[in-house]
């Protein structure tokens, strides 16, 4: 039994699913243990009450005008007394933009490292035995960490499904213990990355390009099997980190999430980032060198071999096949 | 201002990996290393504020064996003023606290007003030194910027990255520490010339006493009990065959699976 303290993602209007998945997965590790959820900010007492529903025995609601947006300095400061008050054994956080600046900045605190992206967690006798994944998702890291109290993980979007039917339990609000004006990092706006109204996340074909096509000229051979299946180019985080392509075409966990009914993915390796951002494409064609990409363990057809040569076979295929 | 970079000398992503004979970590002999991807763009960001005349000084920090002094020349060749290098035998299997705590030894008293790293380290994943470091010193801290700027001497503006194409924009206390992202800027390459300015700059090489650290404040508690290939879960079906033939079976996979075509 152990006692597991989840913070709870939200926007201000709505909970972020990896709030339920948190508390999903808490419920595993607390094996018995009393789950409970912190959730910071302003006139969200509705997002506490819904949270209370879904499997916290307690929702410790933090509020107050420093934490009326997300920043890390305003969510750490309110956080740190409520850590020492609830003295939890595990702290998950999402492994989201926001927990990859608050858990190393609550691990710091405690004298001890996070366990990061985590997609199981066992504990054993005060030791945490965590699951994770390491070289961008080539390889599975099982890790351990001892002498940590509590030990804080963050916790990768999908490692659990939410709780059902779960027993109702209370709010609790509580000041925040960080006055506005003390703030060291301050809310500014939340704006929308540049766009040319290209919106992927209606395309019923997509056709990506990723690393594994090596120069921007090199693109044309994906473009003309896109066009030659009627579908939109997409892109790996790679292609338009080089500049290749505008921002909006990366599909992926920062740029648009996709579930065409065809997704064709041409030199993309799979790192998790992408996964999430197309792994509910209804039918996933994969072509790669590297026989151990694992953008194999997603797709429903694979090819091993040189894009250059096949993408422009199968271009050359597809176009016959509409006559 | 005086800024510095925290780089990581790593194994070139592109690699073929294969496990040590332990099976806790990839095998690392040859294996070619480069300047994590994400600190190159870290530094860029620096050398830009430097070319602005705002950075009046640019260190290249890194912590790692013998070997990782490559990264530093790199980062020096490329426009860093001088680098720092941790070396000891005691941080071997070193975790992200251990590293954290060493860089925060050795720059404690050095005055810098602007850290940056890379929001992750391509090999280990862990995402958190930068936030360990910013933790340890007290220092407002954001991670996955794609975008820096300064709003006056002593507030950073930062555009932190975040998911379904949003982006926080958040004003920063300095000193402060930011982890950015890749694709921020296009990181600049090393000149001839820069190779052979680097050779000149200094490079102080640190080692746990030089830091006022004993083995036992630098014990890991992290540690990897193993790593392995992922699971092969649901798994693709392979074609094979010659372009033409692999192009037809998937043409008509298309066609029945997708009603495409």
């Amino acid at each position: 039994m152990a006692k597991v303290l989840i913070l709870a993602e939200h926007d201000g209007k709505n909970l972020k699913e990896i709030s339920f998945e948190l508390l999903g997965i808490a419920h595993k590790v607390a094996s018995g243990g009393p789950v409970k959820a912190v959730l910071l900010g302003e006139g969200v007492s509705e997002l506490a009450s819904k949270l209370a529903q879904r499997g916290a025995s307690e929702v410790i609601h933090v509020e107050g005008p420093a934490v009326r947006h997300y920043t890390a300095d305003g969510y750490r400061r309110a956080l740190i007394p409520v850590l020492a008050d609830e003295s939890p054994d595990v702290v998950l956080i999402g492994h989201t933009p926001n927990g990859w600046d608050l858990a190393p900045l609550l691990a710091a605190r405690f004298g001890a490292p996070a366990a990061t992206g985590c997609s199981k967690i066992v504990l054993d006798n005060g030791k945490g035995r965590f699951t994770r994944k390491a070289f961008n998702g080539k390889f599975v890291h099982e890790i351990e960490i001892q002498s940590a109290r509590p030990l804080i993980a963050t916790v990768e979007k999908g490692a659990s499904t939410p709780v059902e039917g779960a027993a109702p339990g209370t709010v609790r609000s509580v000041a925040a213990s960080v006055a506005e004006g003390d703030l060291r990092t301050r809310h500014v706006d939340i704006k929308k990355a540049e766009a040319s109204g290209l919106d992927l996340s209606q395309a019923s074909i997509i056709v990506s390009a990723g690393r594994g096509i090596g120069a921007p000229e090199k693109l044309d051979v994906v473009r003309a099997l896109a066009e030659a299946l009627g579908g939109q180019l997409g892109a790996s985080r790679a292609v338009t980190d080089a500049g290749w392509l505008p921002h909006e075409h990366q599909i992926g966990s920062s740029g648009v999430s996709v579930s065409p009914k065809l997704y064709v993915a041409c030199g993309i390796s799979g790192a998790i980032q992408h996964v999430v951002g197309m792994k509910s494409s209804s039918y996933i064609v994969a072509i790669n060198k590297d026989a151990d990409a694992p953008i194999f363990g997603v797709a429903d057809v694979g090819v091993v071999g040189d894009l250059f040569e096949i993408v422009p076979a199968l271009t050359k295929a597809v176009e016959e096949a509409k006559h | 201002m005086k800024c510095l970079v925290l780089v990581k000398h790593v194994p070139d992503s592109n690699s073929v990996f294969r496990l040590d004979s332990a099976g806790t970590w990839v095998d690392e002999t040859n294996l070619s290393f480069t300047v994590n991807d994400f600190d190159r763009y870290a530094l860029e960001e620096l050398l830009k504020l430097k070319d602005a005349g705002t950075a009046q000084e640019v260190v290249a920090l890194t912590v790692g064996p013998a070997d990782a002094a490559a990264a530093l020349r790199t980062c020096l060749a490329t426009g860093a003023d001088r680098a720092i290098h941790i070396k000891d035998e005691a941080l071997a299997g070193s975790d992200p606290f251990v590293v954290a705590r060493a860089i925060h030894a050795a720059i404690a008293s050095e005055g810098f007003t602007l850290i940056l790293g890379g929001l992750q380290a391509e090999d280990d994943n862990h995402t958190q030194v930068g936030g360990l470091v910013a933790g340890l010193l007290d220092w407002p801290f954001a991670s996955a910027a794609v975008g820096l700027s300064l709003v006056d001497a002593s507030t950073l503006r930062v555009d932190r990255e975040l998911e379904n194409n949003e982006i926080q924009v958040v004003d920063l206390t300095l000193p402060a520490v930011v982890t950015v992202q890749t694709g921020m800027n296009t990181p600049r390459y090393a000149s001839l010339k820069g190779i052979m300015a680097a050779k000149k700059k200094p490079v102080a090489t640190l080692a746990l006493p030089d830091l006022g650290l004993a083995p036992k404040d630098v014990e890991a508690k992290l540690r990897t009990v193993s790593l392995a290939p992922p699971p092969k879960g649901k798994s693709a079906e392979i074609l094979t065959g010659s372009p033409d033939e692999v192009a037809k079976a998937l043409v008509s996979r298309i066609r029945e699976k997708t009603g495409v075509l």
